[in-house]
């Protein structure tokens, strides 16, 4: 019963709850002051007709029989007495026949189906009774009551209706932000017009604008992003297009085995591009780095292990030169991919028989990654811009295997990990060093 | 006919190169907008393939420099920048035509057929002079309807000479069209050419101008 009337409730317009409450508040408190005034309305008025009854009797006390006695009419008393030898002295006219009993002073007596308040005085041998019916009473004390009621009862609906008038002109704006919400396209994410509405409901729609700022801004990066891949595509399976078509007019056995094998290269980076943006947008989707202690040194030895079939393919020397026993805060398989490209750029930029080392350094509360190649670097004006997603380096253009998203990823996922990377000149191998610098 | 390549994506340039060449082009293929420049200004070519995404000089301005020097060889523009404001910029700078990567081989092939047609004065498909028909789509020849069969170097040679008749191109410029830059030419290549045709169509068609070089007639 409740549970279903609290679930009406919460269906109901702020406005109607607010009008329902007040009805039943008002209804309430008129209720109780109607019946509390009717209250002390009988009270008073047992007092004072109990007075004149009193005064009444007394008046008529060793009065004549049989004289009608004058008496306000409003007051509807009904008086009879008797001589101490049962003679009735007043007969009411035409009034119930109260039951002639004598018990003296005031006595509530009922008779023919009515309540009757009796006064009963001995007075020189005679009994006399004053009595007058309770109802008369109760009569006039609801009339009081009713008096005090009525006026509210009269104001009641035009409180409704003000209050009705008040909420609904309050509540105006959060109608007009509904329908500008209602009315706007899928992809309108401008900011909801906040003016006008009422303090309690500004905050959540100032709230709400930001949510929308948000969410717009990751829209425009993933749009710019989509149609930046979308671009960067068209290079791979350009060249997939050529070499399928060179494979079909492919004359001689040489010719095919060599379309064949450029074929098979031109999938190979297209795939390539392809993972490389799948990681990209899964760094960029903005969800949280989960947490964990990651150390770095046995990650490091891990991707170097993997990458040493290639570095040793080209005669590189690659190697961990230092490594202190580095933990930093983040996720893993994160900072692999950050690694494995770093790794698999030092590889690829630096000529055969060229030397890549690795360090790890504890400095203080700081964590420092280092890698360092003897390749040909990338000029200082270059090296701002090489970490945008698809630029590529004046060296690296001339390697037809990039995506031009390696360093893109590696600035997410270091950006992720609230650690700064700093491209540099390395002193030691004159090629590339590259430093995170991850926070304690 | 010599074509320069300009691209910088490896895999397609290489690609490419090998598909033009084998379409009886002679191709020079370079990396960049400088090398682009240089190569412009020293050789002639009938027809420039442009990226316009190049390292240290963009293709963009490698096509204002050209047609500021008042080069008037057809400029084929081949990029990814799909834009309309880029297509109308890369017309409007003085390009011919314009496709988008990625484009289909046969279409890249008869755009490149169409402007060095148009460059020749001729809006026929097929080169036409004397009985002698060439058709370089389909790389058919015909001496009074009846074909032959031309190697890809005498293509080359007769090609520049039927598509203008009355001008006479010297031994030099008919090597250019033969040969990129990696080849090997040796000094009478264009006689023997020149002599295999004359065995194939007669040999009243290409005539020799002392001191000059070699025509296709008019008349």
């Amino acid at each position: 019963m409740t549970g279903l009337f609290r679930g009406l409730l919460q269906r109901l317009s702020l406005r109607h709850r607010l009008m329902l409450f007040l009805l039943g508040a008002v209804s309430l408190a008129t209720m109780l002051q109607g019946f509390s005034a009717y209250r002390t309305a009988l009270q008073e008025a047992d007092e004072i007709f109990d007075y004149q009854m009193q005064q009444m009797a007394l008046s008529m006390s060793g009065g004549q029989p049989g004289r009608p006695l004058s008496m306000p009419e409003e007051l509807e008393l009904i008086i009879q007495g008797w001589t101490a030898e049962g003679l009735q002295l007043f007969q009411p006219p035409g009034r119930a026949h109260l039951p002639q009993r004598a018990v003296l002073g005031f006595t509530n007596v009922v008779a023919d189906g009515k309540a009757y308040r009796v006064l009963s005085v001995q007075s020189g041998g005679q009994v006399l009774q004053v009595a007058q019916e309770l109802a008369v009473r109760q009569r006039l004390a609801s009339r009081l009551a009713w008096r005090t009621v009525t006026p509210i009862a009269i104001v009641l609906p035009a409180l409704m209706l003000v209050v009705g008038w008040v909420v609904s002109r309050s509540l105006a704006p959060v109608e007009r932000v509904r329908r500008q919400l209602a009315a706007r396209a899928a992809e309108d994410l401008s900011p909801v017009n906040a003016a006008g509405l009422p303090a309690e409901i500004q905050p959540m729609v100032q709230e709400l604008n930001s949510l929308l700022g948000r969410v717009r801004q990751a829209f425009e990066t993933q749009q710019h992003f989509v149609a930046d891949a979308a671009h960067e595509l068209r290079s791979p399976l350009t060249a997939l297009k050529l070499q399928v078509q060179a494979l079909q007019r492919a004359g001689d056995e040489a010719g095919r085995s060599l379309a064949q094998g450029r074929l098979a290269a031109g999938i190979e980076r297209a795939s390539h591009l392809v993972e490389q943006l799948l990681l990209l947008a899964r760094q960029q989707a903005g969800a949280p780095t989960p947490r964990q202690a990651v150390a770095l040194e046995p990650l490091c030895r891990q991707l170097i292990g993997d990458a040493l079939p290639q570095a040793q393919a080209k005669e590189l020397d690659l190697g961990l030169l230092r490594a202190d026993p580095v933990t930093v805060q983040g996720e893993a398989a994160a900072l692999a991919v950050l690694l494995r490209n770093l790794l698999d750029n030092a590889i690829k930029y630096t000529p055969a028989g060229g030397r890549i080392d690795l360090m790890l350094l504890q400095e203080g509360a700081q964590a420092r990654l280092r890698i360092e190649d003897s390749g040909p670097g990338i000029a200082e004006g270059e090296r701002e811009r090489v970490l945008d997603r698809f630029y590529r380096g004046s060296e690296a253009q001339a390697q037809a295997s990039g995506s031009g998203l390696g360093l893109a990823i590696v600035k997410s996922i270091a950006e992720r990990h609230g650690a700064q990377l700093r491209l540099g000149r390395s002193e030691a191998l004159g090629g590339l060093r590259v430093d995170l610098v991850f926070p304690a | 006919m010599r074509l320069l390549l300009v691209e910088d994506d490896q895999m397609i340039g290489e690609q490419l190169l090998d598909l033009l060449r084998a379409e009886g082009y002679a191709v020079d293929w370079v990396r960049d907008g400088e090398l682009a420049e240089t190569a412009l200004q020293s050789q002639n070519y009938d027809l420039l393939l442009l990226d316009l995404g190049l390292p240290r000089l963009d293709g963009m301005s490698v096509l204002r420099r050209l047609r500021a020097r008042k080069q008037r060889l057809p400029v084929l523009i081949a990029t990814a920048r799909d834009a309309l404001e880029q297509r109308v910029a890369g017309l409007d700078a003085g390009a011919d035509d314009y496709v988008l990567k990625p484009f289909e081989l046969d279409e890249l092939l008869a755009r490149i057929r169409a402007l060095l047609r148009r460059a020749s004065g001729s809006a026929e498909p097929v080169y036409e002079h004397k009985g002698v028909s060439l058709n370089p789509a389909t790389h058919e020849a015909m001496v009074e309807g009846r074909p032959v069969l031309l190697t890809g170097r005498e293509w080359a040679v007769l090609e520049p000479l039927l598509a203008r008749p009355g001008l006479v191109l010297s031994r030099q410029q008919l090597e250019e069209k033969l040969y990129s830059w990696k080849d090997e030419v040796s000094s009478n290549a264009v006689e023997v050419y020149i002599h295999g045709l004359r065995k194939k169509l007669g040999a009243g068609l290409i005539q020799n101008v002392r001191g000059l070089g070699y025509m296709v007639p008019k008349q």
